[in-house]
């Protein structure tokens, strides 16, 4: 139906932003906090939107921009990812001395190009959304402008982002020289009709999906993830190691399921290629992992390795237990940063293993939860990082990917090491120094909380969550 | 008149070029530039194939990539140049305090 309502939320979220860039100018020092509550109200009251428009299928702008139900999810988890990033900066930009007002408005502006990017199908208007992602992440990483790590983190994320967009806009280049259009839909019609398409469209199609897996950071594009995540201020981390990569698995999904899908013949290229850098990924993001001494990179390179397993799911093609793997995967990730960032204190970080010697009995609670968090990405039950496994995995084997399945079993458990390693830290090794940190912070372990509740919830009761996840993905068909 | 295929080997020559002389170069500024070639690469294929379908809608993306280039140029420049203030170089080389 075509109506201005598919627009509205992604209005609010553009609105905040300059409204909090403007407000900044006229607020005092110690009023800035305000900032933070204007853009949470903000974050609200476009969900509400968003959960109004439920099921109605909006669309605007001749279809280029739609609210189907899959667009929906994403966009209403990405508000609670940005929600969530909000709470645990709170503090930790007063302690780190980051300046507030562009802080906030940036990550909004950060979302509103992830909304762009899942609600629409068009290939140019997607481009748009990632460059709105992309030159708001670049900025963001390099806040903390005295620190010589976070400038080094922006410059290279900036040249690589760069170096990805051009390949992905040749792709895009490419494709349309093919099929004369940029839209999803009628590009796959095109593959599905035309036998003659040949070699420029795979190509473009190649060169498409290499450009968004240096943004989901896959092995061998991934050169960039654990120096930018050691970097950028640690909520930033949070925030890049789950909104680029939700957002373009949930495009790559838009674009390859149906393609994998209905054309055949021609997408076997494509199918091994993303074999492949599933495989190197699961492999190589968890055996570097085990060398890791920075709890930030331990956690950039789990988060490259969990992007093989969810390349699993694409290929299985069992979109629910993707978009299912992703939503666990939010809460989890970010949840295991608020731990990492509860350990800091005025301009001092705590991020090498050897601080975290003794907190588990020194601060019960940051212990508990992170350790919890550090098993749900490990994937044991009865958490949520189990189930999304296991429903991936499942779905891979009836599509008989059994030696997928093997390496990435195999690659999980190599995994456990290094996250249990780091529980071992927190249990059972004496203390060497003192380790002292602020806990004046409710924001902070209010996300805890939330993202306990989550993989939990998600781990034990999944139902309701599971249902809503089927209606979305009916959106594919 | 001459052939559209010459513009579309030129475009990716270009690209290739691009692609090269990012990982060729040191210097940040001309890494840059490496991304920005590659960048009017696509818009050059873009131009080609709009004249090809003769469709008016190839012209139009060059202005969106366009555009998005010179914003990309506004906040890259500001970070090269923060890189100078902080280091007093911009040699990809001596931007190296994360490894590993």
């Amino acid at each position: 139906m075509n109506s201005f309502s598919a627009l509205i939320p992604l209005l609010i979220i553009v609105f905040a932003s300059l409204c909090i860039m403007i407000l900044e100018a006229f607020l005092k020092k110690e009023n800035k906090d305000y900032l933070a509550y204007i853009s949470i109200i903000f974050l609200v009251v476009c969900g509400f939107f968003l959960v109004r428009a439920w099921n109605k299928d909006f669309s605007y702008f001749n279809g280029n921009l739609f609210l189907d139900n899959l667009s929906l999810f994403f966009s209403f988890i990405f508000l609670i990812t940005t929600f969530l990033v909000i709470l645990i900066s709170m503090k930790y930009i007063s302690l780190q001395g980051v300046n507030c007002g562009e802080y906030y408005s940036l990550l909004l502006l950060a979302l509103s190009g992830m909304l762009i990017m899942v609600s629409s199908g068009d290939l140019l208007v997607i481009f748009l959304g990632l460059e709105v992602l992309s030159i708001s992440s670049y900025s963001l990483a390099g806040l903390r402008r005295k620190d010589e790590k976070s400038s080094e983190a922006a410059i290279k994320y900036f040249l690589l982002g760069c170096f990805a967009s051009a390949f992905l806009v040749y792709g895009i280049a490419l494709l349309y020289g093919a099929t004369y259009s940029t839209d999803i839909a009628s590009i796959i019609n095109h593959f599905q009709s035309g036998e003659s398409l040949g070699l420029m469209a795979l190509i473009g199609l190649g060169m498409f999906v290499i450009g968004f897996g240096f943004k989901i950071a896959v092995v061998p594009f991934h050169m960039w993830t654990p120096d930018v995540y050691e970097g950028a201020p640690t909520p930033i981390t949070a925030f890049f190691s789950v909104g680029p990569k939700a957002v373009g698995f949930a495009v790559l999904l838009r674009v390859l399921y149906p393609y994998l899908k209905n054309v055949q013949d021609s997408s076997k290229a494509i199918f091994l290629l993303l074999c492949i850098i599933s495989v190197l990924t699961m492999v190589v993001g968890n055996l570097i992992a085990l060398r890791q001494t920075n709890l930030k990179r331990i956690l950039a390179y789990s988060s490259i390795a969990h992007a093989g397993y969810l390349l699993i799911a694409i290929l299985a093609q069992d979109n629910a237990s993707l978009v299912f793997y992703l939503t666990v995967y939010i809460f989890m990730n970010i949840g295991a940063f608020a731990a990492v960032i509860a350990l800091g204190k005025k301009d001092k970080e705590y991020l090498e293993l050897e601080d975290y010697a003794g907190i588990g009995f020194k601060y019960p609670w940051i212990g508990a939860t992170f350790s919890v968090f550090l098993l749900s990405l490990a994937g044991f039950p009865p958490t949520g990082g189990f189930l999304a496994k296991f429903y991936v995995f499942s779905a891979a084997v009836r599509q008989d990917l059994v030696p997928l399945v093997i390496i990435g079993v195999l690659a999980s458990l190599i995994s456990v090491f290094y996250y249990l390693r780091i529980i071992v830290y927190m249990y059972m090794k004496e203390p060497s120094y003192e380790v002292d940190i602020n806990i004046d912070n409710p924001g902070l372990f209010l996300v805890l909380f939330l993202c306990l509740y989550g993989v939990l919830q998600l781990g034990i009761f999944p139902g309701n969550v599971l249902i809503l996840i089927k209606q979305a993905v009916t959106a594919l068909l | 008149m001459i052939p559209l295929s010459y513009f579309l080997i030129l475009s990716a020559v270009l690209f290739v070029l691009g692609a090269v002389a990012f990982f060729v170069k040191r210097d940040l500024i001309t890494m840059f530039m490496a991304v920005e070639v590659m960048l009017n690469a696509a818009n050059l294929a873009f131009i080609t194939f709009a004249k090809s379908a003769s469709s008016i809608d190839g012209q139009i993306i060059v202005f969106f990539i366009v555009t998005v280039a010179a914003a990309e140029a506004a906040v890259g420049l500001a970070i090269i140049l923060l890189i100078f203030r902080q280091k007093k170089t911009i040699k990809s080389e001596d931007i190296n305090l994360m490894k590993g």
